[in-house]
């Protein structure tokens, strides 16, 4: 893929993943679409959540525990990967992060993002899915920049679970909003 | 009735022999449970009539019953029978009839059993609308824990737990019956048993949720407790009570239970039967798919 | 939908239904209630796809009242509950025992007591599960620990269910409920399905109580022409209501009898190195996966610990329990209650050796939780 920046790791086969937000921003969803994607390759996956009992608004967190056969504990304990779209899941880093760590924050609406030595990218993602005319993809471009700067996946396989797991009139939007968040982290 | 004088089970029926009860009973069980002078063994025999008449085999008889004098009833039937727990025979009618849409399912319950602590099963039965036949013995008393005060006891009267008389209120079991959506509703009283069972045969035929309230007697505890007569006394005052085939305006700004009951065929619809309805509504999407 | 075989994500509860569906299950009926809804959600789509038969009831009660009615008809039968309805529907789980109908009763555990907390993970119903009814009786529940196991132990739940002529409860904690983990289903075609033992003598020689060696009495199906009656009542062999002290004791008797005959097809566990276990760990569901990760990073530390995790937990396997704690210094229980399964535990192995590790916060054990009473020096 053009712009596609030089692999800076090479690929993990076992590693952690932690989504977190508010409740409505798709946390779920974007979970769903990289299990997919990470089982397509032959890993194996173990997807949990927390969440409130209402819908929306609130803490929501997806994890993903992924390996190359059943881990003995499905739930995360030591995340590698996270990302916080809104500044209430901060408190989801607490103790789950370590130095190694990278954490992945949207810029407008994490006011006050973990601090320690882990490495911070604070990125505009929001901002990005507006300019694409809608807000609700900002999961998806939080989804490329994740997926390029941690070297998580091969981009055809998140494509194609991408394509198998939105709607197929959203299917040219999120594929975009993907290849944005790409760019987002591409040099 | 001596225990040398039972016939042998006749096997499957047929209107075109005379109607002989004994056919249709379970006769290792006798001498019954009932008390003297109760009316829940007439509201049987009317329903073995009915059975007869309408030439169901017996094997295809499904007869449902809850807890209380009622609940006992269908130990003595000579069909699939199925005692269960105390308020819910309307639950599990619901799973069998689903199940086995073939089996033509009676449920015989109380008004304890049926409106207090099965109260919700009842009012959701008759907006379900499955091909059930419930048949409510309303003795306006727990009998068989000894007489305490049920949903339907009339105002004022005695039971063990309003020892000063009865102040709540009593249900009109078949008006919540209709207001909630059943196909068919009827009321009889036992000392009408021939009306009685060709009430029963309606209900029965009737494709959907139908409820028969029985005004029966409980002469050995309620009738004594209120002085209200020996067993034919008791009946002959329910039926000078009755309004036979009178529901409509009458009674409707009554909320609850006026001291005149109308009888006979009180309301009925032709709402498609819940069973049908599923089983189409799946097969057409599986077929869509 | 991903065809069977194929490796997919699947959610514990999703699997769940999937497994009874290729179990045989063809009715439910079922009350919404977090955290086991995803298990109706997906019955009422693939029950209609086989010719089953979905209902949503009207309460937990009457859910439990028409599994027990589809299953005295005859057909696979199954509901799913959480806390609260699992108390609700305990007087028809005790019916179910008392007349012998198959049935599988499906519990995704949430924080409690009372209204508790829904969308958290516990398992504080072990002890409801074994002693939630009245009366001496004996009851099968299966405790899977992973998406995969949730679809094999319900398979197994249908199997011993209608062998047993029993109500089985498959009791699933939130974590393994919600959990999606990348599984293979097995080929439908593949799975060891068992089937009732339905009467075939002459309907006059026909007793519906009356079992041979195996202490199942054979089921009469309405419409077979056995007219047999039911009852919750105490009945002898014929079915019929009795309080004849002797008949009382012999039909008891036959009742509790039958799972101890069956007890090498009830009972299931797991043991990682329990051999020359020193800490030995007891742990079921989500705590079982946290066990077995402590164990193995206590091994890498040198400590000779292991995991003894019964999956079927009652009746309980005491006596595997007793074999694999031979050795053991030190036995510790973690578990997402106040301490229900480590009771048993202590009386399998005694007092003074066993200790709980519980967590009562709606949060799911970890392995640090275990290590840390391991005490492994960090």
């Amino acid at each position: 893929m053009a712009g596609m920046k030089v692999k800076k790791t090479s690929p993990r086969h076992e590693f952690e993943i932690r989504l977190s937000g508010s409740g409505g921003q798709g946390l779920q969803l974007l979970a769903r679409i990289f299990a997919h994607a990470f089982s397509s390759e032959g890993k194996v996956v173990a997807q949990s959540q927390s969440y409130e009992p209402t819908s929306r608004g609130g803490l929501s967190r997806s994890d993903l525990v992924v390996g190359m056969s059943e881990p003995d504990y499905p739930l995360a304990t030591n995340i590698d990967f996270m990302l916080i779209l809104d500044q209430v899941a901060v408190k989801a880093a607490d103790g789950v992060i370590s130095d190694d760590s990278l954490v992945i924050t949207d810029a407008r609406l994490v006011t006050d993002p973990p601090k320690g030595a882990f490495r911070v990218l604070a990125l505009p993602i929001m901002e990005t899915a507006i300019g694409l005319g809608n807000p609700r993809v900002a999961n998806i471009v939080a989804m490329g920049a994740l997926t390029g700067e941690g070297n998580l996946c091969s981009i055809e396989i998140i494509e194609a679970a991408i394509r198998e797991n939105v709607h197929a009139k959203l299917t040219n939007l999120n594929v975009k909003a993907f290849q944005e968040g790409l760019n987002l982290v591409a040099n | 009735m001596t225990k040398t004088a039972i016939k042998k089970n006749a096997g499957k029926a047929s209107s075109k022999n005379a109607f002989d009860v004994m056919s249709y009973l379970r006769h290792d069980l006798f001498p019954h449970f009932l008390c003297p002078g109760c009316g829940h063994g007439i509201a049987l025999r009317a329903l073995m009539w009915a059975i007869h008449e309408l030439e169901i085999d017996k094997d295809r008889i499904a007869i449902v019953s809850g807890i209380g004098c009622s609940g006992r009833l269908g130990a003595y039937i000579d069909a699939n029978t199925f005692h269960t727990t105390h308020g819910r025979p309307l639950a599990f009618a619901a799973g069998l009839k689903l199940a086995r849409p073939d089996l033509e399912v009676i449920v015989i319950t109380g008004d304890g059993d049926c409106l207090a602590i099965g109260g919700n099963h009842l009012i959701h039965a008759c907006r379900r609308n499955l091909d059930i036949t419930c048949m409510m013995l309303n003795n306006e008393v727990y009998g068989m824990t000894g007489g305490q005060v049920s949903p339907t006891t009339s105002e004022d009267r005695y039971t063990t737990t309003t020892p000063l008389g009865n102040t709540e209120a009593a249900f009109d079991a078949c008006r919540l019956a209709e207001a909630a959506g059943a196909g068919f509703v009827g009321r009889e009283v036992t000392v009408q048993t021939p009306t009685l069972k060709n009430l029963l045969k309606d209900a029965i035929a009737y494709n959907g949720f139908s409820f028969i309230e029985v005004i029966s007697d409980c002469t050995e505890i309620y009738g004594r407790k209120n002085d209200l007569g020996n067993s034919p006394e008791m009946i002959l005052s329910q039926k000078s009570q009755m309004r036979p085939n009178s529901y409509g305006g009458v009674i409707v700004d009554e909320p609850f239970r006026p001291n005149a009951l109308p009888t006979g065929v009180l309301s009925t619809n032709a709402r498609p039967e819940y069973g049908e309805t599923y089983r189409n509504a799946m097969a057409s999407a599986k077929r869509k798919k | 939908m991903t065809k069977a075989t194929h490796q997919q994500n699947l959610q514990g509860n999703h699997a769940c239904a999937l497994a009874a569906v290729a179990a045989g299950c063809r009715f439910y009926a079922g009350y919404p209630i977090t955290p086991s809804s995803e298990v109706a959600e997906r019955m009422s789509l693939e029950l209609p796809r086989v010719g089953g038969t979905f209902v949503q009831m009207e309460d937990e009660i009457a859910s439990m009242g028409a599994v027990l009615g589809a299953s005295m008809g005859g057909i696979k039968a199954m509901t799913a509950t959480s806390g609260p309805g699992f108390s609700l529907k305990q007087e028809n789980i005790g019916y179910g025992v008392m007349a012998e109908v198959p049935c599988v009763i499906v519990n995704v555990m949430r924080g409690g007591p009372s209204t508790g907390m829904p969308t958290r993970p516990a398992q504080g119903d072990v002890m409801q599960a074994r002693w939630g009814m009245h009366g001496g009786y004996q009851i099968i529940v299966l405790a899977p620990a992973s998406v995969s196991e949730v679809y094999g132990q319900t398979v197994r739940a249908f199997n011993l269910a209608e062998r047993l002529r029993t109500p089985v409860v498959v009791l699933i904690d939130e974590v393994i409920g919600h959990l999606v983990e990348t599984v293979r289903i097995p080929d439908p075609g593949g799975l060891d399905i068992q089937q009732r033992n339905w009467a075939a003598v002459a309907a006059g020689e026909y007793q519906p109580y009356a079992a041979g060696d195996d202490m199942v009495p054979a089921m009469a199906r309405p419409g077979d022409g056995y007219r047999a009656h039911t009852t919750g009542l105490t009945h002898d062999e014929s079915g019929f209501p009795t309080q004849d002290p002797e008949t009382v004791e012999r039909v008891s008797r036959r009742l509790l009898g039958k799972f101890e005959h069956h007890r090498a097809q009830i009972d299931q566990f797991e043991e990682l190195q329990t051999r020359d276990a020193e800490i030995l760990i007891v742990a079921y569901g989500i705590s079982a996966r946290a066990a077995r990760r402590a164990v193995r990073e206590a091994r890498s530390k040198g400590i000779k610990a292991g995991l003894f995790r019964p999956i079927t937990i009652w009746p309980f396997p005491q006596q595997a329990l007793t074999k694999a704690a031979k050795k053991a210094k030190r036995i510790l229980v973690p578990e997402m209650n106040a301490g229900q399964i480590v009771l048993e535990v202590e009386r399998v192995a005694g007092r003074g050796r066993v200790k709980g590790i519980n967590r009562i916060d709606g949060q799911a054990v970890t392995p640090s939780d275990i290590l840390e009473a391991i005490g492994t020096g960090d």
